[in-house]
């Protein structure tokens, strides 16, 4: 986000008045495949209310504008305070997580109107809620863990520096909210799960490679991750528009671990051609 | 696991993927971008062979035998044929067919995320797409004299090359500039897809340039893409230049003049002449 966005932001918080109505348009869909439509419902703000706040007073009076009674709106959600990324959403167009969506900032005067809608690169299971288990796949896919089940005790690992450790803490903030992936022009909804395997894997499971790659003990996998990074639907068919970075809510830089990746591929290249 | 789940399934194209992706990076460096570096200064040689003007000699003429000097240069390469097909056309014919089918795995969204690098990425796939059209055009009118699909029927002859090529921006046989005709509508159009074809590809090649760093994995930290940036913007501005000038040239070339210039100038040919020419 830029400083003009921050400043923008904060005059908007300053102008908002509590007791407004603000009014919301949801992006309705009763189940995979069915068709979606909008409706629009008016919401009376309080101090310091989220997009979360607005869906639980819709849901207890889902009444839309027209004053057609409706079904309550279907919406994911956790810890709302930002790290868990289960109320991932599209909102007036970007995604983002919804918790930490002041009204205040987005609809700071009376009848300004904000526009919810599901995430567009994972299938709909209801309204707002998606199915989002296709990143979790794409972490199988890239063995994106450290190794040490067995059947004894290993002893302690490796000693790590601090500076690794540093470097390798920025990518385990990553909460798999779904944002790089849902930015991205490369990453594209893929409802079956049979095209998981060669369908692009995005930046989010990148990051989560790259993390494990630089972790001493995850690195006993790296040669298997950098394979499926080198085939179809890896680090290869990045595209380089870099929404992947900003639209990320944990400031994970997603784009020098893509350029990271690239190296390690193509040091791997070399080496599969001239010595393995 | 996976690794060996996916592998059992794939054909030679999924096997050899990482080369393949490699090779259509690599091959849009050298030799196509390295080719496109020379043919614009090669070309824009009728606007800086000015510059090499010599005592009672005209601007303009100097810039027409420098050009013609630089088309008979290339025109005595030996094996010239092969140079072509195998440093030219096989390499753009294989960046072209797997660029479009890359492409085509992505799915513009500019209107919802307008940031600039995104628009980049959206601009290098439309600049591909225009791109093989008028390469296509370009190589199949100027080099396999597909003169059908140009107006005035004009063929660009290398003996008379900037004479001929003015007569192709114009759109205009030296039959009809002999009637009075200047420019055609044809010949504008001609023109403004030069402009824009050009444009494009030397868009394509900058960012290309800028994005193979990163895919290489040479460009890591978000300070190093920035000064890479600026290395490739630098070298899109001064391509640019060369090859807006290069067209500006030939589109305000009179044919006729750069006729009577070419004519006065066969006979004093290919390189081992130009040491006599210099003599005079």
């Amino acid at each position: 986000m830029t400083t003009t966005d921050h400043a923008a932001r904060a005059a908007a918080r300053r102008s908002a008045k509590p007791g407004r109505k603000v009014l919301i348009r949801v992006k309705r869909c009763e189940g995979p495949g069915k068709p979606s439509r909008f409706e629009t419902f008016a919401v009376t703000i309080e101090r310091g209310a989220n997009i979360i706040s607005c869906l639980q007073q819709i849901a207890a009076n889902p009444v839309t504008v027209e004053g057609t009674r409706t079904t309550p709106v279907v919406w994911d959600s956790g810890c709302l305070e930002e790290v868990c990324g289960a109320c991932t959403m599209i909102i007036n167009g970007k995604v983002r997580q919804s918790c930490s969506c002041l009204i205040d900032e987005y609809a700071p005067a009376e009848g300004d109107v904000i526009t919810l809608e599901p995430m567009s690169k994972f299938p709909v299971v209801r309204d707002l809620w998606v199915d989002r288990s296709r990143m979790f796949h794409n972490l199988k896919r890239l063995r994106a863990w450290v190794p040490i089940d067995g059947t004894y005790s290993l002893g302690a690992g490796p000693r790590e520096s601090p500076d690794a450790q540093e470097a390798r803490y920025k990518l385990s903030t990553c909460m798999t909210c779904g944002c790089c992936l849902d930015a991205c022009p490369q990453f594209l909804l893929a409802e079956s799960p049979a095209s998981w395997d060669t369908s692009f894997v995005g930046a989010q499971a990148f990051g989560q490679a790259l993390l494990f790659n630089s972790h001493s003990t995850g690195a006993q996998l790296k040669n298997d991750r950098l394979e499926v990074l080198m085939g179809p639907g890896g680090v290869v068919d990045c595209g380089n528009a870099q929404n992947c970075v900003k639209v990320c809510p944990k400031e994970i830089p997603l784009t020098e671990a893509i350029a990271s990746l690239g190296r390690a591929v193509t040091i791997r290249g070399f080496t599969r051609f001239f010595t393995s | 696991m996976t690794t060996a789940h996916t592998q059992s399934h794939q054909g030679p194209l999924d096997r050899n993927y990482f080369l393949l992706r490699r090779l259509h990076s690599l091959t849009g460096v050298v030799p196509i971008g390295v080719f496109l570096l020379f043919h614009l200064t090669t070309n824009a040689s009728v606007v800086w062979g000015m510059l090499d003007s010599r005592e009672g000699e005209a601007l303009r003429e100097r810039g027409v035998r420098t050009f013609q000097n630089e088309v008979d240069f290339i025109h005595s390469t030996p094996f010239l044929f092969l140079v072509e097909i195998f440093g030219l056309w096989l390499p753009i014919a294989f960046h072209s067919i797997l660029g479009l089918y890359y492409a085509k795995t992505g799915k513009g969204n500019t209107a919802s995320y307008g940031w600039a690098a995104n628009r980049r990425y959206s601009l290098q796939r439309l600049s591909g797409y225009v791109g093989v059209l008028f390469l296509f055009y370009h190589v199949a009118t100027l080099r396999w004299h597909w003169t059908f699909l140009m107006p005035g029927g004009v063929a660009w002859d290398g003996e008379r090359a900037a004479s001929t090529l003015a007569l192709v921006l114009r759109g205009a046989s030296e039959a009809a500039l002999e009637a009075g005709a200047s420019y055609t509508l044809g010949g504008v159009i001609v023109s403004l897809f030069y402009m824009l074809g050009v444009s494009l590809l030397v868009y394509h090649f900058a960012n290309g340039l800028w994005t193979a760093a990163i895919t290489w994995g040479l460009t890591i930290s978000q300070k190093a893409q920035q000064r890479w940036g600026v290395v490739c913007a630098g070298l899109g501005v001064a391509l640019m230049a060369l090859a807006w000038s290069s067209l500006l040239g030939f589109m305000t070339l009179d044919p006729k003049d750069a006729a009577a210039i070419e004519r006065s100038h066969s006979g004093h040919k290919g390189p081992a002449m130009q040491l006599g020419d210099s003599q005079h």
